[in-house]
């Protein structure tokens, strides 16, 4: 009687795993064209819908992949680089036609590299790089200048402060995380270099989120006296919206303050068009994704492939309104 | 007819039956979809060596009736101490070492302050992570010896890696521990029934804290497989294992509340997760939908334990028709 | 009324006799409000040497950053006191939310929104119900498979974006509401608070709930529905965790799925603080208000003080360590 029963049950769970992974396979298939797929492209990232910048990133990446004849295979490792890792040895023994990294963790990928190189597997990174010396084992690279953009939020910030003295304070993202750490010494090496004036008072990670960074500006507001307090840089535009939130909640107007950040998104750029964002740093997510196809086909079709990095546009109140910096997410 | 009877004894004695139910059914599906898997069996084992380690030595401390939250952080410390040692062999014993320091931490919490092991483990797993921040600087650290680290993760024995040898080594030393010998079987003894343990005259203490050191030590080692596989330590690492080794061991039939479950349940209920995650990755379907699916199996695998699924369905049907009865009064 | 049922809840858990010497009687003291006692002195610590912490504006940051975990773990206290560990799946219960309170609220307004999000929680607290009460599954597992299949969902239909309110919009008035100096959130905070407190203390279910938690077998054979009211602490927390995604969502004017993460084990940790058995029976919702309020004064003085992430960290864990030993210690102390 017990082992009957077990025997329904596993019947039970296989049948359900089975018609389950049927409707999966099937939704998967039909994602992938018309049957003119030529190349096989796995996409190893960090990220997808689980993140606003992938949730626009994707979509641009899969229609150019769709019009290039690719079929792409992507992953999402949600920034473990252990994960990410297993996720490339599947992807190296599956043997697609190359392979489009996204690091996870920048400093741990040389083993996955070096096994698609083994492999005969072309490798291309997308928006985050990897180590210098890693960069033989890659066919190229596109995506943001994750530094330049910290560098080019601090040039505005230069800029618009003009060698006044003034105390700015910092909210960075997600602590530990590569493109948070990397904007942060793009920002602090710049103006140690170009504009010593400005003085960084405090720093607090917003962990990317507006109401985190909302209460830890409004925190270091205490700690270091509101009236000291002559400017703010975030990592990105959901913060800064919340930076700009915990100002205004104690009666303070952010438009004389010089505020700065990284992204011109949604969020961002009316916030520049107001008048209370000084400047943000365009970052495109359809262009990167977009792009990191695009230079995978340049590889697989044996074309030059040359690195091409997102410029970084500064946006500022003369150029908020242009539509070549329309916001995308 | 006896020997059935015997059979089936035995069977009702076993608790890897759903673990084995689930692991046919993720088989089944392999063989239907993904045949591929089959080919590539090391990037599975890698897969299952990674996820299931943890969780082998969280074996230890669930047989007897606690809890070790810590694991996550304890390898990231661990890989972290060892990143940071330029001399890899003083770097693996310092990291081993902090695995055994925790463990003592651990224990000496729950066994001399008498606090329960939730708690204290809670606390560590901030604590610990916080510690990894702080020593990393909160940036991954590289490998002194890089290639070292490179040709540790290069098949030692035919297709297996270090890491599944190891990972074999560990199962096989927990195996013949807990079923062979008098202290392993005294670990089941103290966490089935405390006050019977301890007025049978085993030293609950000492075994409470042998089991934390194996799970501190067991974690720290997993902190320096990844460490040396992906030639750096990162501070976030280890976001999905606490969660990924509760599941295979609990999917292995390894009781929560202690005193039931074997290490083969967790090999088992791990091999079929990891099968599952690999399959689900070739097969290209979208993560959400890949997330929705995996949700589902865990969900069907947990209430459908075979020897309890009619007493669950008549509770319902019972307390259905109970409150239609009362309704109208 | 409300007052004295809280009073009554933090006393309640262990009742000794009159201890004789003045020593024994401050242990005792301890022993029984433990976490009355750290937060009171974290908070006399604060405001002497901490440079504006006692600002109108500094408590109000503390208060919201209480809100939306401390509704959370106010729910959550439900399921821990009925020994079932936790509910993981408030991660996703929290983000769903808050991204249909917004999502739906900018479509077809704010009742709907609210309508929705409340047969989802339904949804959510009958499905971990009913997988822990009735199927007696494991509420871990149970809560981590319906965590998956809840954010896939929501990633799925809502395809991740970041949601926000329209400017002036009836969210971000909530989220920025306050009656005289007080914000809302903090005042949704010490309303359920209230509320679950006269639940777990004063109803028949609380109190079924309690018992049940402190010995499962006999609630059982003594005949008590127990399938239903696992189903109730789970309802009781995916409530509480709607209400709280309102909070973070109407506080930021925005939502986004990845916007409660961690939410599962901080949560677990303000409960845990608060001197809440994880071994069921044991606690009450307003030590679970205490423990978060520590949390939250205690992260507010590390930032207040300019600590960098990792050290607060450390800081935060040590602290639940040292709390809880000390309160083990007493109790210990006490019974000798």
């Amino acid at each position: 009687m017990r082992i009957s029963r077990t025997a329904m049950a596993a019947v039970g769970v296989a049948a359900t795993a089975i018609v389950l992974l049927a409707g999966c396979s099937g939704s998967g298939d039909s994602g992938s064209g018309d049957g003119t797929n030529t190349y096989d492209v796995y996409a190893l990232l960090p990220q997808g819908t689980d993140q606003p910048y992938g949730t626009t990133y994707l979509p641009a990446m899969q229609a150019e992949a769709e019009k290039d004849g690719i079929k792409l295979t992507i992953t999402n490792s949600k920034y473990d680089a252990d994960q990410q890792a297993s996720e490339c040895e599947v992807a190296v023994a599956a043997r697609p036609d190359l392979i489009i990294l996204w690091p996870a963790v920048g400093d741990t990928v040389r083993p996955c590299l070096a096994a698609a190189q083994a492999a005969g597997i072309p490798v291309t990174v997308t928006n985050s790089g990897v180590n210098e010396e890693d960069v033989p084992l890659t066919k190229g690279f596109s995506g943001p200048d994750t530094y330049g953009q910290g560098a080019a939020s601090a040039e505005i910030m230069c800029d618009i402060t003009g060698g006044q003295e003034v105390g700015i304070l910092v909210v960075n993202g997600l602590t530990g995380n590569s493109t948070a750490t990397t904007r942060r010494d793009g920002f602090a090496d710049t103006i140690a270099k170009n504009c010593p004036n400005v003085k960084i008072l405090a720093e607090q990670p917003g962990n990317w989120n507006k109401d985190d960074s909302q209460i830890a500006v409004s925190e270091m507001l205490t700690s270091v006296g509101a009236d000291k307090v002559q400017g703010i840089y975030a990592a990105d535009d959901t913060m800064v919206a919340g930076a700009i939130d915990a100002l205004k909640a104690r009666g303070i107007d952010p438009a004389p303050l010089f505020i700065t950040s990284i992204g011109n998104t949604k969020l961002g750029n009316p916030l520049v068009v107001s008048g209370e964002l000084d400047g943000t740093v365009f970052q495109s997510s359809s262009w990167d994704g977009e792009h990191a196809i695009d230079l995978a086909y340049t590889v697989l079709t044996g074309g030059d492939a040359k690195d091409q990095f997102m410029p970084s546009v500064k946006v500022t109140k003369d150029n908020a309104s242009d539509p070549d910096v329309a916001p995308e997410w | 007819m006896p020997d059935l009877t015997r059979l089936r004894a035995v069977l009702a004695r076993r608790t890897e039956g759903r673990a084995v139910v689930l692991l046919i059914a993720v088989l089944v599906a392999a063989v239907a979809f993904e045949p591929v898997v089959f080919s590539s069996f090391q990037v599975v084992l890698g897969r299952v060596a990674l996820i299931g380690l943890v969780a082998l030595g969280l074996t230890a401390v669930i047989l007897l009736g606690e809890l070790d939250l810590s694991v996550a952080s304890t390898l990231a410390l661990s890989g972290v101490v060892m990143a940071s040692i330029p001399d890899p062999v003083l770097g693996v014993v310092a990291a081993l070492a902090t695995g055994l320091v925790v463990g003592l931490i651990n224990s000496f919490f729950v066994v001399v302050v008498g606090i329960n092991s939730f708690i204290a483990t809670l606390g560590m797993l901030f604590a610990l992570r916080g510690a990894a921040f702080v020593l990393s600087g909160e940036e991954p650290v590289r490998l002194t010896n890089i290639d070292a680290g490179i040709a540790f993760g290069a098949p030692l024995i035919g297709p297996l890696t270090p890491r599944v040898l190891l990972f074999f080594l560990v199962f096989a030393a927990l195996q013949v521990f807990l079923s062979r010998t008098r202290i392993g079987r005294e670990f089941y003894a103290v966490g089935g029934n405390r006050q019977a343990a301890i007025d049978v005259g085993i030293p609950v203490r000492r075994r409470l804290v042998l089991g934390f050191l194996i799970s501190g030590v067991v974690a720290s080692l997993a902190g320096v497989i990844n460490t040396l596989e992906r030639t750096a330590a990162d501070p976030t690492a280890g976001s999905t294992v606490l969660l990924a080794s509760f599941a295979a061991a609990i999917i292995g039939g390894v009781l929560l509340n202690g005193g039931r479950g074997t290490v083969l349940g967790t090999l088992i209920g791990a091999l079929a997760l990891s099968i599952l995650q690999v399959v689900l990755t070739l097969s290209g379907v979208q993560v959400d939908i890949q997330d929705i699916f995996v949700g589902s199996i865990l969900l069907i695998a947990i209430i459908s334990d075979p020897t309890r699924l009619r007493a669950s369905v008549s509770r319902l049907r019972d307390s259905l028709s109970r409150s239609r009865t009362r309704a109208p009064a | 009324m409300a007052e004295s049922t809280l009073r009554e809840s933090i006393v309640a858990p262990t009742t000794a006799p009159a201890p004789a010497s003045r020593g024994a009687r401050v242990l005792q003291f301890v022993a029984d409000r433990g976490i009355v006692v750290f937060t009171v002195g974290l908070i006399v610590f604060a405001i002497v040497f901490v440079n504006g912490f006692a600002s109108v504006s500094n408590v109000s940051d503390v208060f919201y950053r209480a809100a939306p975990i401390g509704i959370v773990a106010l729910g959550m206290t439900f399921v821990v006191i009925s020994a079932n560990y936790l509910d993981l799946s408030v991660v996703a219960q929290v983000a769903t939310a808050a991204v249909i309170f917004i999502g739906v609220s900018n479509q077809a307004g704010i009742i709907a929104a609210v309508l929705v999000a409340i047969v989802v929680a339904l949804v959510y607290g009958l499905v971990n119900g009913i997988a822990v009460g009735y199927f007696r599954a494991n509420a871990v597992i149970v809560t981590l498979a319906t965590t998956f299949i809840g954010l896939g969902i929501l990633r799925w239909l809502s395809g991740g974006s970041i949601f926000f309110g329209p400017d002036g919009g009836i969210v971000q008035s909530l989220g920025q509401a306050k009656v005289g100096p007080v914000p809302l959130s903090a005042i949704v905070l010490i309303a359920m608070a209230v509320i679950l407190g006269f639940v777990l203390q004063k109803t028949t279910f609380g109190f079924a709930i309690r018992s049940y938690g402190s010995n499962k077998a006999a609630a059982r054979l003594a005949g008590v529905q127990t399938g239903r009211l696992v189903v109730g602490a789970f309802i009781i927390t995916s409530l509480s965790a709607m209400v709280a995604g309102f909070v973070l969502a109407a506080f930021s004017n925005t939502a986004v799925s990845s916007m409660s993460d961690g939410y599962d084990f901080r949560a677990l940790a303000a409960i845990i603080i608060g001197g809440t058995s994880v071994f069921g029976g044991r606690g009450s919702v307003l030590r679970t208000l205490l423990g978060v309020v520590f949390v939250s004064v205690l992260t507010n003085i590390l930032v207040l003080s300019g600590m960098g992430f990792g050290l607060q960290q450390v800081a935060i864990g040590a602290l639940i360590v040292i709390a809880v030993s000390v309160d083990a210690l007493a109790r210990k102390l006490v019974k000798s």
